[in-house]
């Protein structure tokens, strides 16, 4: 994938780096020692269950929360309190409440432009760019819940930043919406912009981040490239054989098999060694049928995240763990 | 275009679209002028020689105009904050000023016309009011009205969450403040204490100084301290707005 490739960081200074920053709400610490650097150009995943702090960790990048602990740097610059100077460098998705009420969508999105002092050939471009081309004169109360969503982003990009926020942005559009947006997230990264984001789809996340960090209960448990997550995670990948051809005790017994179950019309054979497993199996019952499927994104993310959730009071051991992984993954930075 | 006249004219065209609130708005102080003109039609009060009709007048304006400033901001403000439009101007480098600013415009077109309207309404033949010859002083006294209630409404946007706390809150103040004010009851009949209590309101300044310029009821002098009291009071809720206002729900 050729977004997996970071772009090279042309200031040699980091978009934003956090350090070792804590907040907490009462009793409960929603961000709990988080330290992480996204680079310039990069395009990064925060990803994580519900209430692991995501959004905590986002709005202290923002500058909409002050940490209560630790630092955050963004473009160079604090982002708290609320600084005029770095605020037109960035872009935040609005909220798909955040509309101006009784205007239509090309004025929203001018009075959005006009805050940021952003001139008005932008709105036409950006309205295009987000496909609501056709939609100007529309009432935002009458758009849908999609159209919506893209006009909260086109309100995060139409003063062109460099640095931009998006909370879920596809949550609500539909598969083709999904993959139009994937174009526009793409080119916006070609024109040398970091994105932050934060999503649900892992699918999406391991199709479009350069890295992602995955949250669990307000600590970054990993950082890493989505394939090299995969690789270190070594998350089982799957032989579909139909039905008929083995048994499971026979299918079992193979080399490398780590377990077996009955999926649909397949048997499914997990397995971290599929080369061996499938050269066992070919002078079985031949290749022909057999579906080789790969651990994705989706597959570590799970297993890390109920590992984390299983035992989140053994957080020394776990920590240890972790901390161990996060050292393995920044040597990789650092060498690549 | 800047973020002010943006936010004026997204401001404005919000307002004209939403006919029904219009109408409320500006129908409101009207129908308690007819009220008021009905009950005490021919009267007039007690020694002072003006009519009741005179009276009311310049006390309902006075109210309808501040409740206007207070209620307008006080839902924008709140409504605002709920849908997350304060957070993203918030994120923009737009300053507050721009924000209370074209409000602040907009609440001063709205007072503008309920005035003229009223006063016009007043004048018919029915009503028969004859503005004094200081009636040009009624400007400069509304808008510093206007400044004050748009400061309490701040306050009040700022600390409700909910249209209904928004419409609580303002109703608990205004209503009450209507009356020991002066501005439905002449306050010569009411006694002695609660017509010392009214001097710790913000409307009673605004009714007397809107009484002295319109209807010739009062001075010059009560043009001066009406308007005195309106800028202490306008000091004092802006030093708490600066305090309550909050950008987002949690901050």
């Amino acid at each position: 994938m050729s977004s997996t490739s970071p772009t090279p960081d042309r200031t040699g200074q980091p978009a934003v780096v956090v350090r070792d920053v804590t907040k907490s709400y009462g009793d409960r610490r929603a961000v709990d020692g988080v330290s992480l650097e996204v680079r310039r150009g990069e395009f990064f995943g925060l990803l994580g269950p519900n209430g692991a702090g995501k959004s905590t960790l986002v709005e202290i990048m923002e500058g909409l929360r002050k940490a209560d602990s630790g630092s955050v740097t963004v473009l160079g610059e604090s982002p708290w309190p609320r600084n005029t100077r770095l605020l037109p460098r960035m872009g935040v998705q609005t909220q798909s409440s955040a509309f101006f009420v009784r205007q239509t969508v090309h004025e929203h999105l001018r009075t959005v432009a006009a805050l940021f002092g952003a001139d008005r050939e932008a709105v036409d471009t950006t309205l295009e760019a987000v496909g609501l081309g056709g939609q100007h004169d529309v009432r935002v109360d009458s758009l849908s819940g999609g159209q919506r969503q893209r006009l909260a982003i086109a309100s995060a990009l139409v003063h062109g930043p460099e640095l931009i926020f998006l909370d879920e942005p596809t949550a609500a559009l539909d598969a083709e919406g999904r993959r139009d947006l994937w174009g526009v997230l793409r080119g916006l990264k070609a024109e040398g912009r970091t994105i932050v984001y934060t999503t649900h789809h892992l699918d999406e996340a391991e199709a479009l981040c350069d890295r992602v960090g995955i949250l669990v209960s307000g600590r970054l448990v990993v950082t890493d490239e989505p394939q090299n997550l995969i690789g270190t995670f070594g998350a089982a990948s799957r032989l579909l054989v139909p039905l008929g051809r083995i048994d499971e005790q026979q299918a079992a017994a193979l080399p490398g098999v780590d377990g077996v179950t009955v999926q649909g019309g397949h048997l499914v054979l997990e397995t971290r060694a599929t080369g061996r497993v499938l050269a066992a199996l070919d002078p079985l019952t031949g290749l022909d049928g057999v579906q080789t499927r790969t651990p994705s994104l989706e597959d570590v993310y799970l297993e890390i995240t109920s590992r984390q959730t299983r035992a989140p009071l053994a957080a020394n051991t776990a920590r240890t763990a972790h901390d161990t992984h996060d050292a393995d993954t920044t040597n990789r930075q650092e060498q690549a | 275009m800047s973020a002010y006249t943006a936010l004026t004219a997204a401001g404005y065209r919000a307002q004209v679209r939403d006919k029904t609130t219009v109408f409320f708005t500006f129908a409101f102080p009207l129908i308690f002028l007819v009220v008021f003109g009905l009950i005490f039609r021919g009267r007039s009060v007690e020694q002072s020689g003006f009519s009741y009709l005179s009276y009311t007048a310049s006390g309902v304006l006075s109210w309808g105009v501040a409740n206007a400033a207070v209620f307008g901001i006080g839902f924008t403000l709140m409504q605002w904050r709920a849908d997350d439009i304060l957070r993203m101007i918030r994120m923009s480098p737009a300053p507050l000023s721009a924000v209370i600013g074209s409000r602040y415009v907009l609440a001063l077109g709205v007072g503008f016309v309920q005035s003229v309207l009223f006063v016009g309404v007043a004048m018919l033949p029915g009503f028969g009011l004859v503005p004094s010859s200081r009636w040009p002083l009624l400007i400069p006294v509304l808008v510093l009205g206007i400044t004050t209630f748009l400061l309490l409404g701040v306050i009040i946007g700022s600390i409700a969450d909910t249209p209904e706390s928004v419409a609580g809150i303002a109703n608990f103040l205004m209503l009450p403040m209507a009356f020991l004010s002066g501005s439905f009851f002449p306050l010569d009949a009411m006694p002695d204490w609660l017509q010392k209590i009214s001097l710790v309101m913000p409307l009673r300044y605004l009714n007397d100084a809107v009484a002295a310029a319109l209807t010739g009821r009062g001075d010059l002098s009560d043009i001066g301290v009406g308007c005195a009291g309106l800028v202490v009071f306008a000091a004092l809720f802006g030093a708490v707005a600066t305090r309550t206002f909050r950008w987002t729900k949690h901050s």
